[in-house]
């Protein structure tokens, strides 16, 4: 094993430990993601289903035709159904506002339902739902209504008795407004509770499992029958907001693997190169010892395979421990939990090791196995062989494959190549004005140092992208998770309603008035609320417009009212007089699907239907914290429809015991309280921003690697400068003060870079993403250049600090 | 005696950004087994580029060689390498030792080239016969000039696998002073006797020339004339 024995011989010469360093940065990197993004898909995979608690569902807004069923039942398919409401219970003279699920002997056809028998008990699996007669309730109702397992309680006008602690349901919600206990029933007993009304807001489910073609075929048979309130479940859509934020969240990741990786990649092309051109002379010996071309080449591609294999195999287990201790940090934030690592994950860290080393390190070796043996004679060690062809278009070429395999993404992979090209040329602009500045007249250090940035200009701009690229995204990540979001929470309105009451019966209106009105408490208005569908336009279903809004693809909340709200206004058409008829549309909403003023819009509300021309187009602040409707009609429309009301307000913290007034006095009204939802917000950005900035910070690590590199390169050189300047007399203090400029100046220019493009990014999230006005920050270009000066500044020095440490006549006896 | 080193009218031209530059001129010569030549000239007349062109480094543009009964001239690198990690050593000017291996592994380096078992023996015993087997496990710069050159003597005869040895030396004495140089020039010659290789040996000092059986003196890549120790001229093998 010949060259396995010069690897370990060779070990010391630095660059093998610098390519290999590099190689197990990369792979950790993308192994870490990928570990990490392949647990969380398969768990949503895993876990869609059982989100359903079936594998498929209908789901309707009013029950549906039992022929329905029976085909059902006739092809042989599982069949499950689950009712769900909120209602008022009553125990112990105590009242409390639940979400009722009621479940049949089916549910749940996937999943397992948790209970216990006693408080802090022993969980037990639940094959189904409670029996006629009985309620398992969630544990946080004991308390709040004085209840003991065994006793009675009050839906409506039947009595349930509470036999178990409902501890976990397979497909409840993670909705911000499932906010209401569960309590948990049989469908049997709802029609002697008689809770459910007409207009009352229940969403019924029918569960179906079975073999995967008779499925097929019956939702084939049943999808032209359905109506705008039906629609039809599956693994898909089992958590579609979690998987598409995850999504998102992979690409990005990903993409920010891949600049890591890039960096990395580029230590390892200089690394590989500072070795080929210090093996030369090996080769050539070897060469002339006997060796010949095949042999070199079996002996230097063994031994960067072995290298490989090694680094990847430390950069795959490192990548697994880290993805694991970042799951484990985030436990509770997915509402899954991720299932074992599988194999995928290994496969693209070693396809990342392989792709580094064979682009970026292959070429020099492959010139390695040309050197001319007769340069032994001749004392001449400069490679003659100028073909650098082979990496000039291997390297790259690798990058993009790989980064395109990574983001899945060819135009964003084409876009961070021009964004890194882009980059380099700032970088290249930037040095030059550094070096051509005024500074050399500062004095000896100062000198000396912009005499060595000015000869190694080339790997100063290579330096200065590295830097600039892990600063920028490291400065744009912080400061728009901390600074965006407190300029988004400054420019709300000062005493912006941070409350929001929904589901206010109509009757309850006055009261709840009186009592904001007593406690000093200015609330907005009260707005009838009205489920419905937007069916048609002119007569035309809805259904035929291609890309029409996520808006209308679900039932939107329709109000009524004579009075414009102070932040509406009306961009065209008319608000309505007393007589006129119509329908407002928000102004956005109408660009999107085409709509003109007089144009008939058919909504679906609770199977009928109604008509009304569009009257006017309206723009609102959604920022204003005021409950905001799409569509708001004229008095008169629909006003005979069962609606509830809501309305929002603002509570300064010292008077929060109101809202436990409101609960106690409204037990069916749903509070939502808007500063626990920014924390909630802010808590969530914080976990998901840990996993991109450990990324970013990886991202640094390797530009330090091919700040390594590069200083490698030059090391002789640096050397030999040292020694002449300490021979004529110049003290080591000098040497390391002109070190700390020359770097310092570099990391201080990576930082301005950085901070000009850290500004430009939140510039984009503040006027697209925030819809914030655009505004500079004085700390980021502050922050930037300094920590820029600081980190290469330190990085530098320290990898320079061997060449005026040592003594100047024995690094001129070596070099001579 | 055989001839184990035959050079046929030898020109080698390369090509410069001032035009064809003629390195060497129609050299011809024949070396029997177990002798040496010294090759001597001012600087740029050509010895470097003979002595490679000889050993099989590279192809003469013009002109055949015969090594160890094989034309290496008909041959493609990887051949002339075999035919070098056979029968040819080599002592260069800067010794050219492998400053990340130590002297041990230097001197096996050779062996393990070749594939051979026992690389590590039989490198201990080529330094003991330089007189460093005390110095197995020290690094080039751990060594002085003289040692150095010792190591690499010591590499070179570890290079022969066979009974054609042929050993070109270029200069071995150009980096050390008087007293190290003779030393090693000594050494070179004694173990050259007693394994009866045949030595190529290119250098400017007169009295080095002076101890091999032929010399031969160039000039502007040209032979400018041939002498035996014996006095014989043997120009009708040596031709300009």
């Amino acid at each position: 094993m010949l060259p396995l024995r010069l690897l370990l011989r060779d070990w010391r010469g630095g660059e093998l430990a610098l390519i290999a360093s590099a190689l197990v940065l990369a792979v950790t990197c993308v192994t870490a993601i990928a570990h990490f993004t392949d647990r969380l898909t398969r768990a949503m995979e895993q876990q869609s289903l059982t989100f359903l608690a079936a594998e498929r569902v209908l789901r309707s807004s009013k029950p549906v035709d039992s022929a329905w069923l029976e085909e059902a039942d006739k092809k042989g398919l599982e069949q499950g159904q689950i009712v769900q409401f909120s209602s008022m219970i009553s125990a112990n003279d105590q009242f409390q506002f639940v979400s009722v699920k009621a479940v049949d002997k089916g549910y749940p056809l996937v999943g397992q339902l948790e209970i216990s028998k006693s408080q802090g008990g022993p969980r037990e699996i639940a094959p189904q739902g409670p029996p006629p007669g009985e309620a398992w309730v969630e544990s946080r109702l004991l308390p709040l209504m004085g209840l003991q397992l065994g006793d009675p309680i009050a839906l409506g006008d039947t009595q349930l008795k509470v036999t178990a602690i409902l501890e976990r349901e397979p497909d409840r919600g993670t909705s911000l407004f499932d906010m209401g206990a569960r309590l948990l029933a049989n469908t049997a007993d709802l029609p002697a509770a008689g809770v459910i009304q007409p207009g009352s807001r229940v969403r019924y489910r029918y569960l179906f499992a079975g073999d995967d073609q008779v499925l097929k075929d019956y939702f084939d048979w049943l999808k032209p029958q359905l109506t705008e309130h039906q629609r039809i479940l599956d693994l898909r859509e089992g958590q579609p907001r979690v998987a598409s934020a995850l999504d998102r969240a992979e690409s990005f990741l990903f993409l920010a693997a891949s600049l890591a990786v890039l960096l990395a990649s580029v230590a390892v092309g200089l690394a590989a190169r500072r070795y080929g051109l210090r093996h030369g002379a090996y080769v050539a010996v070897m060469k002339s010892l006997g060796a010949g071309r095949n042999k070199i080449l079996g002996i230097y591609l063994g031994q960067l395979a072995a290298l490989t294999l090694i680094a990847t195999a430390i950069g795959l287990a490192l990548g697994t421990f880290i993805q694991s201790q970042a799951v484990n940090l985030m436990e509770g934030f997915f509402p899954v939990q991720p299932p074992a690592t599988s194999w995928s994950p290994l496969l693209i860290g070693l396809a990342t090791g392989i792709a580094c080393a064979l682009g970026f390190a292959l070429p020099p070796l492959f010139r390695l196995a040309r050197t001319d043996p007769m340069q032994t004679l001749r004392h001449d060690w400069s490679n003659p062989d100028r073909r650098e062809w082979l990496g000039l278009i291997l390297g790259p070429s690798a990058m993009l494959l790989l980064i395109w395999w990574l983001s899945g993404s060819l135009l964003m992979t084409l876009a961070l190549f021009v964004g890194m090209l882009l980059l380099v040329a700032g970088s290249a602009l930037v040095n030059r004005l550094l070096v051509r500045g005024k500074l050399a007249s500062l004095g000896g250090a100062w000198r000396i140092a912009l005499g060595s940035l000015q000869r190694r200009a080339a790997f100063n701009t290579l330096l200065i992208a590295a830097f600039g690229t892990g600063l920028l995204a490291m400065l744009a990540m912080v400061f728009a998770r901390t600074a965006l979001v407190d300029e988004w929470r400054m420019q709300l309105p000062e005493k912006a309603p941070n409350h929001f009451l929904l589901n206010i019966a109509p009757h309850d209106v006055p009261t709840m008035e009186n009592m904001l009105a007593q406690g000093e408490v200015s609330s907005t208005e009260f707005y009838p609320m009205v489920r419905g569908r937007l069916v048609a336009i002119n007569g035309v279903s809805i259904k035929e417009k291609k890309d029409r809004p996520g808006g209308v693809r679900r039932e939107l909340n329709l109000s009524y009212t004579d009075t414009l709200a102070p932040d509406n206004r009306i961009l065209e058409g008319e608000w309505w007089d007393k007589t006129s008829e119509g329908v407002s549309v928000e102004v956005e909403l109408a660009a999107q699907l085409e709509l003109s003023l007089g144009d008939q819009l058919r909504f679906s509300i609770g199977g009928l239907e109604v008509e009304a021309p569009v009257a006017s187009f309206r723009s609102l602040d959604w920022n204003s914290m005021r409950p905001n409707f799409y569509m708001i009609f004229a008095p008169g429309t629909i006003d005979n429809f069962p609606a509830t009301y809501i309305t929002s307000f603002y509570l300064p913290p010292e008077d929060k015991l109101l809202v436990n007034d409101l609960v106690r006095a409204f037990p069916s009204v749903s509070v939502i309280e808007l500063d626990k939802i920014i924390q909630r917000i802010r808590d969530t950005i914080n976990q998901v921003s840990f996993a991109i900035e450990s990324v970013m910070a990886l991202m640094l690590v390797a530009g330090v690697l091919v700040l390594i590199a590069g200083v490698r390169a030059s090391i002789a050189e640096r050397l030999q400068e040292a020694a002449i300047i300490r021979t004529l007399g110049g003290r080591r203090r000098l040497l390391l003060r002109s070190l700390m400029l020359e770097f310092g100046l570099l990391g201080f220019a990576a930082g301005l870079l950085a901070a000009i493009g850290a500004e430009a990014t939140l510039a984009v999230l503040s006027y697209w993403v925030f819809e914030l006005p655009v505004i500079l920050h004085p700390v980021l270009w502050l922050t930037g250049p300094l920590t820029g000066a600081v980190l290469v500044g330190t990085a530098g020095t320290m990898a320079c600090y061997s060449s005026i440490s040592q003594p100047p006549l024995r690094v001129l006896r070596e070099l001579a | 005696m055989s001839a184990i080193l035959t050079a046929e009218n030898l020109y080698h031209r390369v090509s410069t950004s001032e035009g064809p530059l003629t390195l060497l001129n129609n050299i011809s010569l024949q070396l029997a087994r177990g002798e040496s030549l010294a090759v001597t000239g001012a600087s740029g007349s050509g010895k470097s580029t003979l002595l490679g062109l000889l050993a099989g480094l590279d192809k003469p543009s013009e002109g055949k060689i015969w090594l160890a009964g094989e034309e290496i001239t008909a041959m493609d690198e990887e051949e002339r390498a075999a035919v070098r990690a056979r029968c040819v050593g080599f002592v260069f000017q800067t010794f050219q030792l492998l400053p990340g291996l130590t002297a041990q592994e230097n001197v096996m380096l050779p062996s393990e080239l070749r594939g051979e078992r026992g690389a590590a023996k039989r490198a201990e015993a080529f330094l003991a016969k330089v007189g460093l087997e005390h110095r197995l496990g020290h690094y080039p710069r751990q060594l002085s000039g003289g040692e150095q050159q010792r190591v690499a003597i010591a590499r070179a005869f570890a290079s022969f696998s066979g009974d054609d040895a042929i050993l070109f030396a270029d200069e071995p004495t150009g980096s050390l002073d008087a007293g190290n140089g003779a030393k090693v020039i000594d050494l070179l010659f004694k173990l050259n006797a007693e394994s009866n290789t045949t030595l190529v040996l290119v250098t400017h000092e007169q009295r080095l020339a002076e101890r091999c059986a032929t010399h031969l003196r160039m000039s502007a890549g040209a032979v400018e004339s041939y002498e035996s120790p014996t006095g014989d001229d043997n120009l009708s093998e040596v031709s300009a």
